[in-house]
């Protein structure tokens, strides 16, 4: 890893360039993670480096081995020196459309840069032509959408730009912005290929544009194709592959990255969500709920990922948390869909499913293809036994990413409350062929196989060894293979299997009936095969449990 | 201006269009005279009118025939008038340079109207009975009118009721219309009209250079000029659309829901979309190349064209073009071109999102091409869209619709998915979980649906036992599943659905249901189903009449559906369906092609309705006589099946699907080769082998693999017949789910290979496993025949003892199913079991060979009659009461009968025989020279049969035709 220092000088300077061209979002990321850098305390007041440290320190209780300490070897760094702008003294045509662009009245910024051909300037008034066409077209799409549905409104700037840039690239005049454009251009235009060559050329000559990186990012939609890239060894790399590995469900490998990242950004509030991200994908609910609480501290306005966090309150059921969460972004925007989204959790919590819809529709007309929030109001509309409606929401979500294996899941549910478990299965299948290793959507497929209607235990069976395998939390399956082995008339496998819930739930400290019908079946288990001091041992384990079971077992004894 | 008048940009007034307005123009020149130029009769004249009220009512159509097309339509009205008709037309058309041009062409046909409709109206409704040929069509004139001027409304169909009412109204509104439209016809439209007539023309007159072309310049520079102006009016018609829009959801509200597919429109003017469209076309030029015969992609183009070009289109238009493709995916299989067709669809998603009907076309698509995973994957989709009624707007909740969705079509449609992939199973498994949740939601509609399909698949696909399967579920059928065998659990099956359907009324489920029954009669015994009680008489046949009544009764749908005709106009297709049925001659072809000769300008009549008969019926009812042929086929009479498979391919064959003209085609060929020999037979199959050349390739290729068979067997070429066998072992193997028909045909042709090959022993085991098979599985017909080829076998082996058991066997069975012709021909086999055992049974013989003779005659094919002939002279050479010397012709005349029959057959071990008969004969009377020819025959034929036997090298299936 460079040293943080010269880290922080790139991004100072990309700060500036990124902010010139008008690329805000991506001048915000760089912007966040400059400050994340860890800042020197001889040079810093100290209020500065509490701030800091206090809030460090919450985060250091999950941390297992301080990573930083331990660099990976082998990898070499290039240093992308750090481009020079061209145009030193801004001209005065540069400076009036940068403010028409600020005042987002992109067509005039692109008029009054018409003549212009200095880099910087090329580059402006494309972009803004770019950005007034995606304009138009956002419009479009409300004026006509019709009761089919959208029509397909087209950016009607994208193939004078591509032209232009294409010449332009083919010239070699291009610069590392102008090929970022390009990408965009050549992506909308569904040229994935190109793009793609276009992009990492681009990542390449100039690293600090994140926007670019995201890019790519969604450009990569499988492993394959992550590793034919061939991108220059810059720190970037590992923030575009940690992203790239979250994307491509490897959440382990995106987090190893985040954790190494950390050692020179540990204050990253991007890195912080996104470690928040991949925990939550990993179910670990707690670690994501102190990442959430700590970056709140920091960063109290901040809406981006909070639906997340909303999602691991309500799952938690921590009602008043979640409330505070949804009037505090309802306070910051709420015209957000995020806010949407988090506001529809609280009101789902609360049990007024229908007003949970208004909003979750409310968040889908801000952002048709956000992803979850066709998922929750699938389960929305669930509660509210309105199962085709929530079929279709389903779908929806499942159109739009076909990866998403809670949406795939909750089809299932569906079409199992339904009384359908046959085609219910079909959606089980797809969901556990994408989250292999989750007990509940196997624990789901065997109850479905279980139902009366199919009966088909042996499939049932299977698939509860195979959640059994798979840490299963609520420890379903293990009573369940018992039961079921048990009543298919396997008493040793049965035995086998109530022995292991029961190791499980002496481990857990949980009772309740299933360690009464465990001992049960065990105790006359042990008794028919004559093996008659374990049976006297689990009667008497028996005895602590009220009911008249114990004592009669005992006296058969 | 904007009040009444629609934007520019929603006119629809098309080249098309304007060529309509000519002809009518043409039909009705300003010149009032009772029958204007160019027709010499009022026959003629009407006939012309009938064609435009046809043309008029296609404008719902959502494709536009292009100007070529227009033209070999008005060819096939009269070719008289052809030539004076197209010449006008291209003409006037291509003089059509300017706006004022077109204006002139409005005003004119305005005239047409305004001059005479006060007083036409008078007429007509003092003359004419709406329903009326002359009625219709002045309607029909009018409606086009209207819908120059504005987009129509109401449907035709509303406007023809009203009619009556309002004739005089409509005149005039159209009067006001045409004035405001023609004064007002936005500049720009008319300048693209001018265009697009330009190219139009252009298309059609590329193919026949006679014509010049002198306005396209004009109108081009015009167009150019404007361009500019297009792209400033934009935001001006976007937000028409919007408002319009808002109108049509009211409208929707009222009656037929209309949709615009707008914003199309729109950017059919950008230059990005013209591009797409060109690469794509060129996508599926490629297709058009990678197959041949493949039906869709010239049509596809088209429509795919016309999709991207400026049109609006009718969500009922939509609908309609999406019935038709499915209709049309069914009937051409395979050759259908996927990718072609698919693009479009793909297209069509893109522009409406929300028109799910869309994801069920793919999922045909994509079922007939084999495409497993496509296929599940859409149907899944399709239904979790639309819970099985579709989209919001095409949903009609009044009928059967709750609000649960019709989630058990979803799985009635999957459960028709696994049976078509050969999984009967699952099959099984989901159509149970169907009747279970039609009865949950007490749809009985779809409940008499999913009991007609499971009995479907118990008679098609051989399932031993469906305990486990039926028995594990709580369906009706469990109750008694567990007692009854398959066939019982069938029949009650079949009785219930059939009640059911007939409860609901559902006429084509009521006659799908009589042709089961009929099919499950004609093979299977019926026995009491319940066995407490005191028994009635049991009655242990199958019963002819039964499939005969349960035949006719399943072709009574055709005249329930003709009878109402008027109410089966809801679907969108119909409004495609007009002009096809126009094309379509009255008669069936080969009948126009007798009447040709006759040079009768009037053998091609239209029918001014349409047909109001929809497929699926004639396609049932198609099938129906399909039926009847192979009833006759079981039965034993060949004239029967021959004129009922006749019947098929003549009336139904444009309506049926695939497979179902490819099996009459088989039967046709069967037919041919039995009666006929080889030779034409194969003749007959290389014309089908043209004709359904990928599609429904199993079955054609089963056919040749079966007359290969037959052919190698008799000529004795026993290597070809192990090889052909073999074949059809590979086609009988499970990959594509088990055919039990093709896996008994595959074994007992085995067996008479090795039978053929003198391997007795081997033969009678294969028969042996295969009669325990066909008892397992409950095929009491195969049984008949196994029972027969087991005789044969021990016929052959020279053990007529054991032979005997075997043939009376078989004859019971064919007695119990009523099978003549097979029973006919147990019997002479067992005449000649009995002629073996020497001259002392002869006289049986005989006589068991009289009984079976008039059949033979009557019905049998070559092989058999040359037997009976063969055996009959036999019987009468070994009878030493006969004398060959007194009565010669008994003997030598079904002898030379036989003979001449066998070298049609080109069966040389037979016909080897025959000859050695006749030579015997000879030899006996003594006639030295006719005995030498006979005897030179004999040997030849003995020859060929060792030569067919060494030569074994060449491939087989690459050698023969």
């Amino acid at each position: 890893m460079s040293s943080k220092e010269s880290c922080r000088n790139e991004l100072r300077s990309a700060i500036r360039q990124l902010s010139n061209r008008c690329l805000y979002s991506a001048a915000q990321w760089a912007a966040e993670q400059l400050v994340g850098i860890e800042q020197d305390p001889a040079k810093y007041t100290p209020t500065n480096t509490r701030f800091q440290r206090g809030s460090s320190s919450i985060r250091r209780r999950f941390r297992t081995n301080d990573i930083t300490s331990t660099p990976v070897a082998g990898v070499s760094y290039v240093s992308t020196p750090v481009m020079e702008e061209d145009e030193v003294e801004d001209s005065d045509f540069y400076l009036l459309a940068k403010s028409y662009f600020d005042c987002r009245e992109y067509r005039r910024a692109a008029h009054v840069l018409r003549d212009q051909t200095g880099r910087r300037s090329v580059f402006l008034r494309c972009y803004a032509l770019y950005l007034a066409g995606e304009k138009r077209k956002e419009e479009e799409m409300i004026e006509l959408e019709g009761p089919l549905g959208k029509s397909n409104a087209v950016n009607r700037e994208l193939i004078s730009l591509e032209r232009e840039l294409s010449t332009s690239w083919k010239n070699g005049t291009v610069d590392p912005f102008g090929l970022y454009l390009y990408g965009i251009v050549l992506k909308d235009k569904g040229n994935e290929n190109l793009a793609h060559t276009v992009l990492v050329e681009s990542v390449n000559s100039y690293p600090w544009n994140w926007n670019a990186w995201s890019e790519l990012k969604s450009l990569c939609t499988s492993i394959d194709i992550l590793n034919s890239l061939n991108l220059n060894n810059h720190w970037m790399k590992d923030y575009f592959l940690a992203s790239a590995y979250q994307e491509l469900r490897m959440h382990n490998e995106s987090l190893t990255k985040y954790e190494y990242l950390q050692g020179t950004f540990s204050f990253s509030n991007y890195i912080q969500a996104q470690i928040a991200k991949a925990q939550y994908s990993l179910r670990e609910f707690e670690q994501v709920e102190v990442i959430f609480e700590e970056l709140l501290r920091n960063d109290p306005y901040r809406v981006d990922d909070m639906d997340m966090y909303s999602n691991v309150l309500y799952a938690k059921e921590c009602f008043s948390a979640l409330s505070y969460l949804a009037h505090r972004v309802f306070m910051t925007d709420k015209y957000r869909p995020e806010s949407c989204c988090i506001i529809g959790n609280y009101y789902s919590l609360k049990g007024q499913h229908e007003k949970s819809v208004v909003y979750f529709r409310r968040a889908l007309k801000l952002d048709k293809n956000y992803l979850s929030a066709w998922t929750l109001m699938g389960h929305e509309y669930v509660e509210m036994k309105n199962t085709p409606a929530a079929i279709d929401a389903y779908r929806r979500a499942v159109d739009i990413n076909p990866r998403d294996y809670r949406a795939w899941y909750g089809l299932g549910q569906a079409y199992e409350m339904m009384h359908m478990p046959l085609y219910a299965l079909h959606y089980f299948r797809k969901s556990v062929f994408l989250q292999p290793n989750d007990s509940r959507l196997w624990i789901a497929m065997a109850q479905c196989y279980e139902t009366e209607q199919l009966h088909m235990l042996e499939e049932a069976i299977k698939c509860y060894r195979r959640a059994a395998n798979c840490n299963d939390s609520e420890a379903i399956a293990l009573n369940q293979l018992a039961k079921l082995h048990h009543a298919l008339g396997r008493d040793e496998e049965a035995a086998f299997y109530y022995k292991k819930d029961l190791e499980r739930m002496e481990a857990e400290e949980r009772e309740g009936p299933n360690m009464v019908e465990a001992l049960i079946f065990l105790a006359t288990h042990c008794r028919a095969h004559g093996r008659f001091e374990e049976a006297e041992v689990y009667c008497t384990r028996l005895l602590d449990y009220t009911g008249p079971v114990s004592f009669t077992y005992l006296k058969n004894l | 201006m904007a009040g009444i008048l629609k934007p520019p940009g929603a006119f629809a007034v098309t080249p098309h269009k304007v060529s309509v307005c000519i002809l009518i123009q043409m039909y009705a020149p300003p010149a009032m005279m009772s029958v204007p130029f160019p027709f010499s009769s009022v026959a003629q004249h009407n006939r012309f009118g009938l064609y435009l009220f046809a043309l008029t009512k296609s404008c719902e159509d959502i494709l536009e025939p292009k100007l070529d097309e227009l033209i070999n339509q008005l060819r096939e009205i009269g070719d008289v008038l052809y030539q004076w008709l197209t010449d006008q037309l291209i003409s006037r058309l291509s003089s059509l340079s300017s706006p004022d041009d077109l204006f002139n062409l409005f005003s004119d046909l305005r005239a047409i109207l305004g001059g005479t409709d006060l007083s036409a109206v008078d007429d007509e409704q003092v003359v004419l009975d709406p329903n009326s040929n002359l009625g219709m069509m002045s309607i029909g004139i009018i409606c086009m009118k209207g819908k120059l001027q504005v987009l129509p409304k109401i449907s035709y169909c509303a406007q023809l009721q009203r009619f009556n009412v309002s004739t005089s109204v409509e005149i005039i509104a159209t009067h006001d219309c045409g004035s405001v439209l023609l004064s007002d016809l936005h500049r720009r439209g008319v300048c693209h009209l001018l265009t697009n007539i330009g190219i139009y023309c252009k298309e059609a007159l590329s193919s026949c250079p006679a014509y010049e072309l002198p306005c396209l310049d004009d109108s081009s520079n015009e167009l150019e000029a404007l361009s500019e102006y297009e792209n400033m009016d934009l935001e001006n018609i976007v937000f028409e659309k919007v408002n319009k829009e808002i109108e049509a959801r009211k409208k929707a509200s009222e009656e037929v829901s209309f949709h615009l597919h707008a914003p199309k429109a729109l950017f059919g003017l950008v230059e990005d979309i013209k591009v797409s469209a060109v690469s794509k076309s060129q996508g599926g030029d490629k297709c058009r190349e990678a197959s041949p015969s493949a039906h869709a992609p010239n049509d596809a183009m088209r429509e795919f064209d016309s999709i991207s070009g400026a049109f609006l289109r009718t969500n009922w238009q939509m609908q309609g073009y999406l019935m038709e493709q499915a209709d049309a995916i069914e009937k051409h299989g395979s050759s259908f071109s996927l990718n072609s067709f698919e693009l479009i669809l793909r297209q069509l998603q893109k522009l409406a999102p929300e028109l799910h009907r869309v994801h069920f076309l793919r999922y045909l698509n994509s079922l007939y091409h084999d495409d497993y995973f496509a296929a599940l994957e859409n149907l899944h989709r399709y239904f979790d869209y639309s819970a099985g009624t579709e989209g919001f707007d095409f949903a009609q909740p009044s009928i059967g619709c709750n609000s649960f969705g019709r989630y058990e079509i979803a799985l009635l449609c999957l459960g028709m998915m696994h049976f078509h992939f050969g999984h009967p199973k699952q099959a099984l498994d989901v159509l149970t979980e169907a009747v279970c949740l039609s009865q949950q939601h007490s749809n009985d509609t779809c409940l008499a649906y999913t009991l007609a399909a499971i009995s479907n698949l118990l008679s098609e696909i051989g399932i031993s036992t469906t305990t486990g399967i039926l028995g594990s579920s709580y369906s009706p059928i469990t109750s008694i599943g567990t007692m009854l065998s398959v066939q019982q659990q069938l029949f009650v099956l079949l009785k219930e659905s059939f009640r059911r359907a007939e409860s609901l009324k559902l006429k084509r489920l009521v006659a799908a249901n009589h042709l089961a029954m009929a099919k499950f009669d004609l093979t299977h015994v019926q026995r009491p189903l319940l066995s407490f009680g005191p028994k009635t008489a049991m009655r242990l046949r199958t019963c002819p009449t039964n499939v005969c009544k349960e035949l006719r009764l399943a072709s009574h749908l055709i005249s329930d559906f003709v009878s109402e005709s008027s109410t089966m106009t809801t679907d969108g297709a119909f409004s495609t369906s007009w002009l096809k049925n126009l094309q379509k001659p009255m008669g069936s072809l080969v009948l126009t092609q007798e009447n040709v000769s006759g040079k009768d300008s009037n053998a091609f009549q239209f029918c001014a309705q349409p047909s109001s008969i929809p497929g699926s019926v004639l396609q049932l009812v198609g099938s129906s006589y399909l039926l009847r042929a192979t009833a006759w086929e079981a039965y034993g009479s060949a004239p029967l099946t021959r004129v009922n498979t006749l019947i098929y391919a003549t009336c139904f064959s444009d309506g049926s699907s695939l497979s179902d003209a490819a099996l009459a085609h088989v039967k046709l060929i069967q037919h041919l080769a039995v009666f006929k020999g080889y030779k034409e037979a194969f003749s007959a199959l290389k014309i089908a082998e043209e004709k359904f050349l990928s599609v429904a390739k199993s079955r054609i290729l089963l056919l040749k693999l079966q007359l290969l068979h037959e052919r190698s067997l008799h000529r004795g070429h026993l290597k070809l017949a192990q090889k052909v066998c073999d074949e059809l072992g590979v086609m009988a193997s499970s990959v594509t789910g088990v055919d039990m028909d093709l896996k008994t045909e595959a074994s007992l042709r085995h067996a008479r290979t090795l039978l053929a090959a003198n391997q007795f022993s081997e033969a009678a085991a294969v028969a042996h496993s295969l009669f325990c098979m066909c008892y397992k599985f409950n095929l009491q017909v195969e049984n008949a025949s196994v029972l027969l080829l087991l005789a044969e076998i021990h016929k052959k082996s020279g053990n007529a003892v054991l032979g005997i058991p075997y043939a009376l066997a078989s004859l019971s069975f064919c007695q119990l199913l009523n099978l003549d012709l097979l029973k006919a021909s147990a019997t002479l086999t067992l005449a000649e079991l009995w002629l073996s055992f020497g001259p002392n049974h002869a006289k049986m013989a005989s006589n068991l060979i009289q009984q079976a003779l008039p059949l033979i005659l009557g019905h049998g094919g070559l092989e058999l009659r040359a037997r009976a002939f063969i055996a009959e002279a036999k019987c009468l050479l070994s009878d030493p009461s006969f004398s060959v010397s007194q009565n010669p012709e008994a003997v030598l005349d079904p002898l030379r009968q036989a003979s001449e029959e066998l070298q049609v057959l080109e069966d040389h071990e037979l016909a080897a025989e025959a000859f050695y008969l006749i030579a015997i004969v000879f030899d006996k009377l003594g006639r030295l020279a006719e005995r030498e020819e006979a005897a030179a025959l004999f040997k030849e034929y003995v020859l060929a049969l060792e030569n067919e036997n060494r030569q074994d090298e060449v491939d087989p299936l690459l050698s023969t035709p």
